[in-house]
């Protein structure tokens, strides 16, 4: 009888502790690890069946990891810097939206079929500001690996990437520097138009 | 194409590698940076103060690489095979390989120094001259050091960002350091043997075809840009310098990974993460490297300016030699007319 009763209450400890941890593992949300890693596992997937995808179905199978994993709206308004205070709401939705369709239509474009690359993980740094940052690398076969590091910054309850930096170019400082020199020499709707030729020239190809 | 390209964007960065005549392009910058002094535009960023006469440079390299460059290289690339090519693309970067090996040294790197020497050897010999890269499937991977590389190591600030005309992107640290590293580069002196292997009329033949060489490898990374930028000039200025800081730092700069300042809104116009100026100013406390750049900036940002300051006295004495010869003329044309008034 009371090892019966052991029995289930063991059962029952272990139930009511499964709960809580499950709770505390959906409070504490997605690591910063595990966001580059899903994403990475998706580009990789979409990679395989690239070319019978063709660019339109790898842009559509894209569109999700890439807005789910990217803090895209951060980085709209990071790559336009001092210049997006001039713009106004309506200016920045419209960069939003043009600026993501870019995002996942870049993709679209550079990962469009697989010779046997894989992802692999090297490290994960917090830095000083409250960021991670998660380092890996691109095997690529016959050619030297490329550098991967994702900056990531924690947006709600998980972690958004705000920056790639590829054998040490940071994506965001390139864009910052174009996206800043376009506003000041020639203006917003000549930087939207820039970013539409763009997105139509990735299509096509 | 496809990542493949990203990986190839250090191929771009190659082509500010093709350093013969320098001093020539030195002179062309300068006077050519007088000029454009006096129309700066508003828009600057700290690390390209000469921008409007850059564009320019970068607009002229573009039509000489359309009308030249590039139909040169696709021709190289058509009637050469492909293991020719490698052959080629090998040889040269096997005799890189001995200013890698001096440049391991003056930065203190002794046992990479050892590898690249015997990387070098080995090449030398079971490699044909250099034509097979045996080195790289013994694991022996081509390291990639210069002079620019090793000022900076020594403290040598960059210095302003300058395209010069058909060597392409370099800086005012890069310029010297170009002209050392051809210097350790046999491939410079090679042609003024082998004159009789003419090709095209050069007198360098060898130079030549190191050229349409480098020209060739950089196709994949050129189309890259022509591809991703919005405004090609600045991501060929922007790649340029990271890559480059990226380099001198052995990919130890955390100075990219600064743009999480980018986040808060506080964004400072002036501050460009991305350049490698932040370098000096703000990159982590984390490798002894730049604690000791920290250190040395100070004392050798004299060093860095004084490229710059020499190019602008070498306009301001231009000038002063043009206003010396007004002044000259109209003295000579004044004391004729006093003789004809005196007859």
């Amino acid at each position: 009888m009371f090892f019966k009763n052991m029995k289930l209450l063991v059962v029952f400890m272990f139930f009511v502790l499964g709960t809580v941890n499950a709770v505390a593992q959906d409070e504490a949300g997605v690591s910063a690890k595990q966001v580059v890693d899903k994403f990475q596992t998706d580009l990789i997937s979409i990679m395989k069946d690239g070319k019978k995808l063709g660019y339109s179905g790898r842009y559509e199978k894209l569109a999700e990891p890439v807005t789910n994993s990217h803090d895209l709206t951060k980085i709209a308004r990071i790559v336009v810097g001092k210049e997006g205070e001039k713009l106004s709401e309506e200016q920045q939705q419209k960069l939003v939206d043009v600026f993501s369709r870019l995002s996942i239509a870049s993709y679209a474009h550079n990962f469009k079929d697989y010779s046997g690359e894989s992802f692999v993980f090297d490290s994960e740094e917090e830095t000083t500001r409250g960021g991670v940052v998660v380092h890996s690398h691109l095997v690529i076969p016959d050619d030297k690996p490329v550098k991967f590091d994702y900056m990531l910054k924690e947006k709600g309850n998980s972690w958004r990437i705000i920056n790639i930096i590829a054998n040490g170019v940071s994506d965001l400082a390139l864009k910052r520097s174009e996206y800043t020199s376009i506003l000041e020499r020639e203006g917003f709707d000549a930087l939207i138009n820039k970013i539409n030729e763009k997105i139509e020239s990735y299509s096509k190809q | 194409m496809s990542m493949k390209t990203i990986n190839n964007e250090k191929g771009i960065m190659k082509l500010s590698l093709f350093y013969f005549g320098l001093f020539f392009c030195i002179f062309i910058v300068n006077s050519a940076v007088a000029e454009d002094t006096e129309s700066q535009q508003v828009v600057t960023n700290k690390s390209d103060p000469y921008e409007s006469f850059n564009r320019k440079m970068f607009r002229f390299n573009d039509s000489f690489d359309d009308y030249l460059a590039e139909p040169v290289a696709n021709g190289y690339k058509w009637i050469t095979p492909k293991f020719m090519q490698t052959g080629v693309s090998n040889f040269f970067n096997n005799l890189e390989n001995i200013n890698v090996v001096i440049n391991d040294v003056l930065q203190a790197k002794f046992s990479q120094s050892a590898e690249d020497t015997g990387r070098f050897a080995i090449n030398s010999t079971l490699g044909l001259l250099g034509l097979v890269d045996v080195a790289k499937d013994l694991g022996l991977e081509q390291n990639q050091e210069d002079f620019d590389q090793t000022f900076a190591v020594w403290g040598v600030p960059q210095g302003s960002y300058l395209v010069l005309p058909i060597f392409g992107p370099s800086t005012a640290r890069g310029i010297p350091a170009a002209v050392f590293d051809a210097a350790a580069n046999p491939a410079t002196y090679a042609g003024v043997h082998l004159k009789w292997l003419s090709i095209m009329g050069s007198a360098q033949p060898i130079a030549a075809v190191a050229m349409i060489d480098k020209r060739a490898n950089a196709d994949g990374a050129l189309k890259f840009i022509d591809e991703a930028a919005l405004d090609p000039y600045v991501f060929t200025r922007e790649s340029f310098l990271q890559w480059r800081n990226n380099l001198a730092t052995d990919g130890k700069s955390e100075a990219s990974l600064d743009l999480e300042d980018l986040g808060d809104q506080s964004l400072d116009g002036n501050k460009r993460s991305g350049s490698a100026q932040s370098l000096q100013n703000d990159s982590g406390k984390k490798s002894g490297f730049t604690l000791r750049l920290e250190a040395d900036s100070k004392s050798f940002s004299k060093a860095s300016q004084s490229f710059d300051s020499a190019a602008q006295s070498f306009v301001t004495s231009t000038k002063a030699y043009e206003e010396a010869g007004k002044k000259l003329d109209t003295f000579n044309a004044s004391k004729k007319k006093r003789r004809k008034i005196k007859d």
